[in-house]
């Protein structure tokens, strides 16, 4: 990506130049036009890009948000009079309320019932736009909108674009940032897997939620430009239609890609124009098109011009060094503010039941910090709902959990992970649209604040070079280092597992859980884990974790817990749990008698 | 309000109620199949309607255009599912967008419509009645003038939603469907024909769509744009009645129809928007539907 050759800022001050000569080297008023047409376009479908393609919640509702908004400052400027640099903000607010309220429907409803709700939102705005004569105009629509072209009428054109191109480079700032930033990572992981968002610590809802409403404020931004190009509006802009060619626009494009709205957007306006003769196949052309590269071309355009290459990556894993095995350096190394033997963990009572199976029944235990604590049972015995309910994602249904002399019976799993409760999983969750290196950066708790990581990122150069290189860093110390550039899809996997494990360690977590970390391992590969296990505790690490393989339990337990059919059965040392006879009843059976 | 007008009303509601009813138990059987839908459905509601009207018009009886109408719109949709949804099931990589069908099917819509205007153009139609040749003099029961097409129309969905119970309860296909929608692997480990169980569904869909299309057009107007609202309110008796549950469907589906009748009895200007309102009340208290799916997921 040639992107990759220059600092952000640079990127924005040739597009300044571009977006500022275009008028000069447009032959006609007609030319400009179609600039302006690409802005809009381009505005609406960045929000769109980011929402679909950066979190993959699809919306076919934005033409509400533009409806809204394009009402808002029409109604306001034509009939009330007042300055546009006030009804520009109020048409933004009103479109990020709308957004707000789709955003939390968004939570509740996912794919296609998500696109359903949208689409009757888009469908209703567009009704009322209609219908409703007295506010909107209806079809005759409203006239004598003040046209935005800074009081010149000869200029107007030119001077609408220059406005217009300013907001689409602002936004092409914010869609970047958010693209390339920890934002990025995190609203991918939160697309591929809600479970391993909420054990880094990230508030998966608000962040929906946030991402709805940024897409509903671009829409917005897009539609209160619209009725002051022409000094017109009226409900035939705020069909359907709309929406879809948003849709087009960002598919066509490349989904998730930089640069993929604008080059949909000039893609599908100068199609327009191209087929302007063949108006009446208008939608045949452009409803192929969705459908044709959707199948055919599914990253779009982008797609096309990108040499294969990691996303923005590749050239800063290349000039790390690379050790075998190294140290943990001491700026990483886990918060071990815990007296060693004190307990840390307690559960008491904890009972949890699934439709009419109690998986996890009356289960009380105390985990002392720095401890190996293995929970063991047979098949269905409830450990991986136990560890579910303390890592936080399903609730107890009685009892309580207390870490670190908190309560967290009733916290949710970002929370606890933010505490110091890191996790890994039986059947892993690694985020395959990242790499192993961004994958382990999504563990780093964050330090910077938020105005100074910007201005670094627009400075382009050193941005997150630090954070690069720990994520390097805790990779080495489990001696994976090479793989950083590649997709944890990639990897064997042995060593996903030990990416899991570099992940949670780059938490600096008090507690880890580890669900089953040698299952499905060969020798070798079990071996590195139990070094790595070792090397954990030898940090002050406690670890929680569930395991079947006996000998691996017996050699790296501090102490062990036993559970049948959700109940403990017993508790104590390697030792003693090997002699205990309810143990080994429960997993030879009850001889007949 | 008088109790005459009310059976009016009541009456024309289940015949609306039946179409949306239609049109939601074909997103449940394609849904239960393929773990997709066709958004273009009210597309193909939309088409059944003109040409229904079209057979009508240049003098084919209605029972032979309502038959021929389904079993053209169910080969339709074969095409759909053909064209649309299967290519991107094999696509397995974590980058694809697992709401990719939702767009290809729109696509596919969009085309549809575009396919009407073509023909039609964009203006409003009235089809002629379905099953009375000429306007019968209106039934009169307890004070109330009935329209008999509208008793027929709702006859016949109501009859069409016994024939789609009788196909998923009591049919082979019925129990291959329950088998393919729990877990396609394990269905064709059982010997079940898992690409044939979702071709059939897919027609099913476009037959219970075209019915509901037919069925519809004459009792209000038939216009190329009519597609989305359709949709969107079945998306709405879908919601409620739980996607996974068909008897849910059915009593939202008539029940939307009715809460529409009557509300667009009240307010001619945004009568037919109130149930969306009702709508998302129900959703927020019960976001899953009203109706439970009968087995719990344990998993």
């Amino acid at each position: 990506m040639s992107a990759n050759f220059a600092a952000p800022w640079i990127r924005y001050v040739i597009f300044a130049l571009v977006v500022a000569v275009f008028p000069t080297l447009a032959p006609n008023a007609y030319v400009i036009n179609l600039g302006q047409e690409v802005a809009i376009l381009a505005i609406g479908a960045a929000g769109l890009n980011l929402l679909l393609g950066l979190s993959g919640q699809i919306s076919l509702g934005q033409v509400g948000f533009f409806a809204l908004a394009a009402y808002c400052t029409a109604i306001l400027s034509a009939r009330l009079s007042w300055p546009l640099w006030l009804t520009f903000p109020a048409a933004l607010v009103v479109a990020g309320l709308a957004g707000l309220v789709m955003g939390l429907v968004a939570l509740r409803a996912r794919t296609h019932f998500l696109a359903m709700a949208t689409l009757a939102f888009g469908l209703i705005a567009a009704i009322l736009a209609q219908r409703w004569i007295s506010l909107t105009g209806g079809s005759m629509g409203i006239a004598g909108v003040p046209l935005l072209n800074w009081g010149q009428f000869r200029a107007g054109p030119t001077n609408f674009f220059w406005t217009i191109g300013a907001a689409l480079i602002l936004t092409q700032i914010v869609s970047d940032f958010t693209i390339e930033s920890r934002s990025g990572r995190i609203l991918r992981s939160i697309k591929e897997s809600e479970s391993f968002a909420a054990t880094v610590g990230v508030n998966a809802p608000l962040w929906r939620v946030g991402v709805f409403v940024l897409s509903a404020v671009l829409a917005g931004l897009s539609g209160a430009f619209f009725p002051h190009q022409s000094g017109f509006v009226s409900s035939d802009a705020f069909t359907l239609d709309r929406s879809l060619s948003l849709l087009i626009v960002v598919i066509v494009g490349g989904l998730g890609s930089r640069y993929g709205h604008l080059i949909g957007a000039v893609f599908v306006v100068l199609l327009g124009e191209a087929i302007a003769g063949l108006y009446e196949y208008a939608n045949f052309i452009f409803g192929g098109l969705l459908l044709a590269v959707m199948l055919f071309l599914p990253r779009g355009i982008a797609s096309l011009t990108t040499i294969v290459r990691r996303r923005g990556e590749g050239s800063a894993e290349g000039r790390l060094e690379s050790r075998s095995r190294g140290r943990l350096p001491s700026t990483l190394a886990p918060i071990a503010d815990w007296e060693p033997g004190e307990p840390i963990l307690l559960l008491d009572g904890v009972t949890k039941r699934y439709a009419g199976v109690t998986a996890v029944n009356d289960v009380s235990m105390v985990v002392k910090s720095g401890t190996v604590h293995a929970l063991i049972g047979p098949n269905g015995a409830g450990k991986s709902s136990l560890i579910n309910v303390i890592a936080g994602l399903t609730y107890a249904d009685r009892g309580s959990i207390i870490f670190a002399e908190r309560d967290v019976t009733r916290a949710s799993a970002y929370r606890r992970a933010r505490l110091g409760i890191a996790r890994t999983f039986q059947n892993l969750q690694l985020i395959g649209g990242l790499s192993v290196l961004e994958n382990v950066m999504l563990g780093l708790p964050r330090r910077d604040k938020a105005v100074a990581y910007f201005l670094r990122w627009l400075g382009g150069r050193s941005f997150e070079a630090e954070q690069r290189n720990q994520a390097f860093a805790l990779l080495e110390f489990f001696g994976i280092g090479r793989y950083a550039a590649l997709s944890p899809d990639e990897l064997p996997y042995g060593h996903r597992k030990l990416v899991e494990l570099a992940r949670a360690l780059a938490q600096q977590p008090r507690l880890i859980l580890l669900d089953e970390p040698v299952a499905g391992l060969n020798e070798e590969e079990a071996v590195e884990i139990v070094q790595a296990v070792r090397s954990l505790r030898a940090l002050g690490v406690t670890a929680v974790l569930v395991e079947h393989d006996m000998g691996f339990v017996m050699s790296l337990s501090d102490r062990i817990t036993v559970l049948d059919y959700g109940r403990k059965i017993a508790d104590g040392s390697p030792e003693e749990i090997r002699r205990d006879q309810s143990v080994i009843n429960a997993y030879l059976g009850v001889p007949a008698s | 309000m008088f109790g005459s007008d009310l059976l009016q009303v009541v009456l024309s509601g289940i015949a609306l109620g039946g179409t949306y009813t239609l049109l939601a138990l074909g997103m449940f059987v394609t849904y239960a199949a393929s773990r997709a839908m066709n958004f273009g459905q009210g597309d193909f509601l939309a088409v059944a309607a003109f040409l229904g009207m079209a057979a009508m018009t240049i003098g084919i009886s209605g029972a032979v255009a309502f038959v021929g109408v389904c079993a053209a719109v169910a080969a339709l949709a074969m095409a759909v599912e053909r064209i649309a949804i299967r290519p991107l099931e094999r696509r397995g990589d974590g980058e694809s967008l697992n709401v990719g069908w939702i767009l290809t099917t729109l696509g596919f819509g969009l085309m549809l419509q575009n396919v009407i205007t073509i023909v039609w153009g964009k203006s409003r139609y009235y089809s002629p009645p379905l099953f009375t040749s000429k306007n019968l003099a209106p039934l009169h029961v307890f004070g109330a003038a009935l329209q008999v097409d509208e008793l027929i129309v709702a006859a016949v969905s109501l009859a069409a939603v016994a024939g789609f119970y009788f196909a998923l309860n009591r049919t082979n296909w019925g129990r291959n469907l329950a088998a393919v929608s729990f877990d396609p692997a394990t269905a064709s480990l059982l010997g079940i024909d898992v690409r044939r169980t979702i071709t059939i569904a897919y027609a099913i869909m476009g037959a219970a769509t075209a019915a509901g299309g037919v069925l519809v057009g004459p009792l209000g107007t038939v216009q190329s744009h009519m597609g989305p609202l359709f949709l969107v309110k079945s998306f709405s008796v879908v919601a409620v009645g739980g996607l996974v549950n068909p008897l849910g469907v059915l009593i939202a589906g008539f029940g939307f129809g009715v809460v529409e009748a009557l509300s667009n009895f009240f307010d001619s200007t945004f009568g037919d928007l109130y149930p969306f309102l009702i709508v998302f009340g129900c959703l927020i208290v019960w976001p899953t539907g009203l109706f439970k799916k009968r087995l719990s997921d344990v998993r």
